[in-house]
């Protein structure tokens, strides 16, 4: 065993381990974990949820591969330390440390937190105010740059007070230059302030006391000003996903991980364009990974985790161009290596689950799908363009294959969704049942999960209302009255956990007096029911004057300044709207990987371009 | 030429420092990755054939070291036991070392169904009281025949007899420090299983040790073995016996 290095907590700590639950969550020195030498500039990465979630998390992982490999720079981890610890550790008076050498992450350099969803704000502060550091960004004069990364820089204006400086879009290129700026920071004897400023002009990062925003009378956003020198939009960053063929050695955890597996990215991106979901917009343009990358990736890393599982993961896998020739290639492997072979993420059609269902290890397990809307019209309007027929085939497909198990995602509060579109969830799900035991198969066991859509923003339904509580409970209501019978399971979301995500979701800057008000009176882990109380939020509401209806109900103009207008995509908000005028008339759009271009701005605005390894079929 | 049966690699470790922090799923996944990592030819259970086949020694609780835990990984080819150790050793990580490997024949009881008796010292604090009281505890402990002590379990708590689960116990000494080290040999596995804590809680109220005792005290398992009459024999050479051909 190393010894630890200087400024260790570790033995404030390890009287605490026998007195919470799973104490390997802080323990570090995992399989892989990285030997950190002392000195240089010191980057630590969090995640805000616990360990078995943020360990999964693909891009941390990256990340902090990336920095390990800077000469002169070294990266270590933080999760967010569960309430049995959290409160140890506060009894205790022993800071927030990285797992890796158990130093303050107050000690660092640079501390970076993964933004995930609207639903970690809470903890998000909890890991500032662990770590001992103001929670304010105006208030910090010394430590280290707190700085936000991952897709909830999409709209981070909620706790941009919180933060020193946000990055944009894809991490790779830009944490090496963020430590690069901070490393000469630091042998010049730069002021905080100056490396601050610095790091503000690299490309993609947004520091959001550069920009000033003005409300009118209405409470709408009147302008967002940039500061003398700052650009008038910060503009997310791409890299090029062949050159950045990381992870090369994941962190195997010692506990079971949500993610329990070897994931390997085939593209990034995703141009099928429904129109509700936020990643199929704000990671474009389609970029995929060659075929012989995926499997040497494979290959190397199979032997050094020892993980019984692949998964080839993208937002879409069965989208990806190669992927036949690359499941065929990674199939072998695996028998070879006694693994199993996933594809997550699957598009609900016969070819797919045929493809699914020859991977090595496939038998048995069940299957996951996403027909997202009871009623072809209502899948018109999100321009989910799959047919009754591609569920046929899939389902009957699945069963076939020896798999009995089958999940449907469905949303409810979709734009121009009536009581019929949700009542027709279960007919559906009957007819797809009665399908295959007219071909003579023993029905499957269907779980039907339904979730709550929340607009969000980058995407064509930014500009639409909430929908309220009652209406959303009566579709529960609906649901649970239909969506019954033998083998026929159905789960569904607190719509107050939906309400808090979706109002965080669109917020600008005032917000964070809410979300400040809730960690106050002890809001932790929102996104954990078991912890989520809504009565604490509302309390928030009244303490701080917010009027929540303003966020969730409003019926937004075609032109109104949004709180994310300064941060950029790459998508055209002529685009955006134009597909949202399609939606309610229910026009489709095409996917421009079969060659036509729909001008969503992207390639243009980034000056990137789809890269498919394959050609589409 | 020889025609080889299944064979089994029967493999002593250590769990020290920080790896008693792990529970015994964790510990046992650990091994079993290890063991892929390592590319150990193993045998694979089950339709999907990714569930390896292995059997373990009886559990640790969280916060336990031991000089001897055990695992048995079920083999599909030959590996010398030197070349095993190494490759393992290679992929374990610290704290978990291999302190020796064995061969043995598919015939042979896994260590699983094997194993009976542990041996532990407990070292307690220094607070925790004089070694002479603990001593008179120790000798009182044994004159009885019946120990009662109150078993709770997440599901139910019952009344159990610990004395016969307890084979020898002494107290052995003082450490520089003046912590009291305590011995025992316990059952531990196919005959029932008496924990080291639960027979220091009952010395504990008998010298009526102050609270908070328990924060420093440390448990080390010693040993793990089978009983055969009045001997207690290692796994190991249970494994020096040539399989049945």
């Amino acid at each position: 065993m190393k010894a630890e290095l200087p400024g260790s907590v570790w033995e404030e700590l390890e009287p605490l381990l026998l007195r919470v639950q799973r104490p390997s969550r802080y323990l570090g020195g995992e399989w892989n974990a990285p030997d950190i030498e002392p000195g240089g500039t010191t980057v630590v990465l969090a995640y805000p949820d616990i360990y078995e979630i943020g360990i999964s998390n693909l891009g941390l992982a990256i990340l902090q591969e990336v920095v390990n490999d800077i000469e002169g720079a070294s990266c270590e981890r933080v999760y967010s330390p569960w309430v049995d610890m959290e409160k140890e550790m506060r009894d205790a008076g022993v800071p927030l440390f990285s797992l890796e050498t158990h130093r303050p992450v107050s000690d660092f350099d640079i501390f970076g937190i993964s933004i995930p969803h609207e639903l970690t704000f809470t903890n998000i502060l909890n890991l500032i105010d662990m770590a001992h550091l103001p929670l304010m960004a105006v208030d910090r004069k010394e430590g280290p740059l707190v700085v936000g990364g991952g897709c909830g820089t999409a709209n981070p204006e909620p706790i941009a007070d919180f933060f020193d400086i946000f990055v944009l879009g894809e991490g790779e290129e830009a944490i090496g230059s963020l430590v690069e700026v901070v490393s000469r920071g630091r042998s010049l004897g730069w002021t905080r302030e100056k490396t601050l400023s610095e790091a503000s002009a690299l490309p993609g990062v947004y520091r959001p006391s550069d920009y000033v925003v003005e409300y009118a009378e209405s409470g709408a956003i009147e302008a967002i000003s940039p500061a003398a020198g700052a650009a008038s939009k910060v503009r997310k960053n791409l890299v090029d996903l062949d050159r950045w063929l990381y992870p090369e050695h994941p962190i195997i955890p010692f506990c079971e991980a949500v993610h329990d597996r070897l994931n390997v990215e085939v593209f990034r991106g995703c141009t099928r364009g429904c129109r509700f979901c936020q990643a199929g917009m704000i990671y474009r343009p389609v970029r995929e990974r060659s075929a012989t990358s995926v499997v040497r990736m494979v290959e190397n890393l199979s032997g050094r985790t020892g993980h019984e599982e692949v998964s080839l993961c993208s937002l879409s896998s069965t989208d990806y161009t190669m992927v036949e020739e690359v499941s065929g290639r990674v199939s072998q492997i695996c028998k070879d290596r006694h693994m199993a072979l996933s594809l997550p993420s699957l598009r609900m059609d016969g070819l797919s689950v045929e493809l699914v269902s020859g991977l090595a290890g496939s038998r048995g397990g069940g299957l996951t799908f996403a027909p997202e809307a009871g009623t072809e019209r209502l899948r018109g309007v999100i321009n989910k363009q799959i047919s009754e027929t591609d569920m046929a085939e899939a389902v009957i497909g699945t069963v076939r294959a020896g798999r009995r198990r089958i999940k449907l995602y469905f949303m409810i509060g979709l734009p121009t969704e009536t009581e019929k579109d949700v009542e027709e969830i279960s007919r559906l799900v009957f007819r797809l049942r009665d399908m295959v035991r007219r071909k003579g198969l023993p029905p499957p066991a269907l779980n039907i999960s339904v979730s709550t859509f929340v607009p969000k923003p980058h995407t064509p339904f930014q500009w639409v209302t909430q929908e309220g509580p009652e209406s959303i409970e009566l579709k529960q209501r609906i649901l649970k009255e239909t969506v019954r019978g033998r083998g026929i399971n159905l789960s569904w979301h607190d719509c107050h956990m939906s309400l808090v995500e979706s109002l965080l979701a669109r917020g600008d800057r005032r917000l964070a007096a809410v979300v400040k008000h809730v960690w106050e009176n002890g809001g932790r882990f929102d996104s954990w029911s078991e912890h989520f109380e809504f009565s604490r939020w509302e309390k928030a509401y009244h303490e701080t004057s917010t009027d929540p209806d303003f966020y969730l109900y409003r019926e937004r103009a075609e032109n109104e300044v949004f709180p994310w207008d300064h941060l950029d995509f790459g998508l055209d908000r002529e685009f955006l709207f134009n597909e949202y005028r399609l939606a309610t008339g229910g026009g489709l759009s095409a996917d421009c990987r079969g060659g036509e271009c729909l001008e969503c701005g992207v390639c243009r605005n980034l000056e990137a371009e789809l890269t498919l390894k394959g050609s589409w079929r | 030429m020889i025609v080889l049966e299944p064979l089994r690699l029967r493999v002593q470790l250590t769990k020290r420092g920080r790896m008693r922090y792990l529970s015994h799923a964790e510990y046992s996944r650990t091994l079993m990755l290890a063991a892929r990592r390592a590319g150990l030819p193993l045998q694979y259970a089950g339709m999907n054939s990714q569930r390896m086949k292995v059997s373990l020694s009886p559990p640790l609780a969280i916060g336990v070291t031991s000089e001897c835990e055990f695992v048995d990984y079920f083999l599909s080819d030959y590996v010398s036991p030197g070349e095993a150790a190494q490759v393992l050793g290679r992929s374990l990580p610290p704290g978990i070392e291999v302190v020796s490997c064995r061969l043995m024949g598919s015939g042979a009881k896994s260590v699983g169904k094997l194993i009976d008796t542990a041996e532990y010292t407990v070292t307690l604090p220094f607070q925790a009281g004089f070694e002479g009281d603990w001593g008179k505890a120790v000798q009182e402990f044994m004159r009885k025949d019946t120990v009662n002590f109150e078993r709770v379990q997440p599901r139910r708590t019952r009344v159990v007899n610990l004395r016969p689960g307890v084979h020898r116990l002494e107290v052995v000494g003082t450490d520089p420090e003046g912590s009291v080290r305590i011995q025992m040999v316990l059952d531990d596995g196919t005959r029932g299983t008496v924990k080291p804590s639960e027979v220091v809680q009952v010395l504990a109220e008998s010298v009526k040790a102050p609270a908070g005792y328990r924060e420093g005290c440390r448990v080390n398992r010693e040993g793990l073995y089978v009983r055969r009459g009045d001997r207690l024999v290692s796994p190991l050479e249970l494994a020096r016996r040539r399989p049945a051909v």
